[in-house]
């Protein structure tokens, strides 16, 4: 097994689509920390309940299931651009927001932005840049699969005409052909370590050992799809073998989202470092699954993420 | 000055003692901005408690716990923390003369609550201004897979108790057996315990027995009074093969039957019989014994 006294933060994962097996490989890869960001479902919602049951258990179940396996788990809360196309729907999404943002593990409006560049999603991207100015939050976007280059300049534009500071964003799922214009900008860059559709782990090493590691964030995204839940610590490996410095390789794999989103005020690193003994005292009562049984290790696969 | 409205000076009066001055003025604003007629301010308020208070334990003493079982029968605030102080403090605010609209505000925010926040609302429970309106939503907190969240009703909380009907009831115990919570910790369960009850145990027993697991001795205070002639075999059992603690609480249980047999079983063991009528040993005690050996 790799060597796990590293913490490393996801600030990018969908675990409500992954299962206790993963949460208990990611503890044991040294995970302490991780955002999930409010997303689309891979089956469009058509009723607001759904979006409230959802971001219910982003702020309810979602946190208590990780916590079981001594991972701190925080939201994004947004409305996706997939789902804002839906209009009457986005409507009612939007009043049901402010119910959440000002939850205790929000650290962030997201993932908004950009699928495909239509009207609607300009202007529920826009609202919730509004709805972040006033609840003073980071933001979290997503920018678009297809005509990324564009949807992310497009996304940036927008930010700074509606006056938020650069700072306070972090645009996601960067490659090669955006990463330069969101540093020069000011704003953060994440990078996804995806199979096959977004980063692969080489070229993320590479990334970090051209550009440096201010400013730059890697996470999964790990969500339904063929995704890797380890795709940091796996990263951070690879980086560490290919001679990153580890002050580097810290900063983008801990650092630098704790930073970023650590501007919300809600997320700090006494919330893993000293963590609460009242809490964790409950957290293992009356759960079984970590009882007796020493966490499975996922760890042993190739730490190479292909392409 | 009517029963909420002092409550909700007690629980200001106890987070002033170990809160920040600018806390408490935020919790003073909050007051304006609750209105009945927009339950906005109220929600935000209700979230938002998170940044002016921690999860630091309420510091209550002797007197202050006193007051308490004074202002309401059965509130126990020393085994809150100062959030939850804060947040049932919030929901004394809210206004409650028209009933209906009380409750939809009430349902919306357990509905949207996060983890701490389900916790805080269920623990306030007992405090609430119109507290019969929430038995279905007591019951509904029972069925949570959260453990803190199910604790939060059934521990140290008078409500259910006083207003769950029989099902509801006999669950929250069944659960709480099931999930190795410290049945001590549950208020007013002797008043409650009932035959339908008792029998579930007993099967529940007989299930773990048949799967070679432990039970917790816990379980026969709810089956002692309702003991028959056909849990003989039980008694001797646990008697025979228990632990010591399994073998003072199925006594503990004989002495609370009438049953002749059980009687006769309890005289045959003098010294934990002398325990049980000074005193000495007690249902409390097995269950403090019981949860600090099995950590
Ligand atoms: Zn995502």
């Amino acid at each position: 097994m790799t060597e796990n006294k590293k913490r490393f933060i996801d600030p990018h994962i969908h675990v409500t689509s992954r299962t206790t097996d993963d949460y208990q490989a990611m503890r044991e890869a040294g995970i302490v920390a991780i955002i999930e960001p409010a997303f689309w479902l891979g089956q469009p919602r058509t009723q607001v309940g759904a979006f409230q049951d959802y971001f219910s258990s982003l702020v309810g179940w979602e946190r208590f299931r990780a916590s079981q396996f001594g991972i701190r788990h925080y939201c994004a809360m947004g409305l996706n651009s997939k789902e804002a196309n839906n209009e009457p729907l986005a409507e009612q999404v939007m009043e049901l927001l402010p119910l959440y943002v000002g939850k205790e593990n929000v650290v962030a409006i997201g993932e908004i932005g950009y699928d495909d560049q239509t009207a609607a999603e300009d202007k529920y991207f826009r609202l919730q840049l509004e709805l972040a100015k006033t609840v003073q939050l980071p933001v979290m976007i997503h920018t678009p699969h297809r005509d990324k280059k564009k949807g992310t300049s497009r996304s940036m534009d927008v930010c700074e005409e509606h006056g938020i500071d650069p700072s306070l964003v972090v645009i996601d799922h960067n490659n090669e052909e955006t990463v330069q214009e969101v540093l020069d900008r000011g704003f953060w860059a994440a990078f996804t370590i995806y199979p096959h559709t977004k980063m692969g782990s080489e070229r993320m090493v590479e990334i970090v050992r051209s550009y440096g590691p201010e400013r730059i964030i890697v996470d999964s995204s790990a969500d339904w799809g063929v995704s890797d839940p380890l795709s940091v610590p796996k990263t951070a490996a690879l980086m560490e073998k290919q001679g990153i410095p580890d002050d580097h390789i810290q900063l983008v794999t801990y650092q630098n989202a704790l930073t970023a989103y650590g501007q919300s005020g809600k997320i700090k690193e006494a919330d893993w470092l000293e963590a609460d003994p009242v809490d964790q005292r409950e957290l293992f009562e009356g759960n079984s699954v970590l009882r007796g049984q020493s966490p499975k290790v996922g760890y042993k696969s190739s730490d190479i993420v292909e392409n | 000055m009517d029963k909420l409205a002092e409550i909700a000076k007690y629980l200001h009066a106890m987070l002033g003692r170990q809160s920040k001055a600018d806390s408490i003025a935020w919790l003073e604003q909050q007051q304006s901005g609750i209105s009945g007629d927009s339950p906005s301010g109220f929600y935000l308020a209700f979230s938002t408690a998170s940044r002016f208070f921690d999860k630091a334990p309420l510091y209550v003493n002797r007197q202050d716990a006193a007051r308490a079982c004074e202002l309401r029968p059965g509130f126990s605030p020393g085994h809150w923390n100062c959030l939850q102080a804060a947040r049932a403090y919030l929901l004394l605010l809210y206004p409650h003369d028209n009933p209906d609209k009380w409750l939809a505000t009430l349902d919306k925010l357990f509905e949207t609550a996060d983890l701490h926040e389900q916790e805080a609302l269920y623990a306030a429970l007992p405090l609430v201004p119109n507290p019969a309106l929430l038995k279905l939503r007591a019951a509904e907190g029972l069925r949570t897979n959260m453990t803190t969240v199910f604790d939060a009703v059934a521990l140290h909380n008078s409500y259910p108790a006083e207003y769950l009907d029989e099902p509801a009831w006999n669950q929250l115990l069944l659960k709480a057996v099931f999930l190795q919570r410290p049945l001590y910790q549950i208020q007013g369960a002797d008043h409650r315990a009932n035959p339908t009850l008792a029998q579930a145990l007993i099967e529940y027993a007989h299930e773990r027995w048949a799967a070679g697991r432990n039970i917790t001795p816990e379980l026969w205070r709810f089956v002692g009074p309702f003991l028959q002639e056909k849990h003989v075999g039980d008694i001797q059992r646990v008697l025979i093969e228990g632990t010591p603690l399994e073998r003072e609480a199925i006594l503990l249980a004989c002495n609370m039957s009438s049953l002749p047999t059980a009687r006769q079983r309890l005289e045959d063991y003098p010294e934990i019989q002398a325990k049980i009528e000074s005193g000495e040993l007690n249902w409390e005690k097995v269950g403090k014994q019981s949860h600090s050996t099995a950590l």
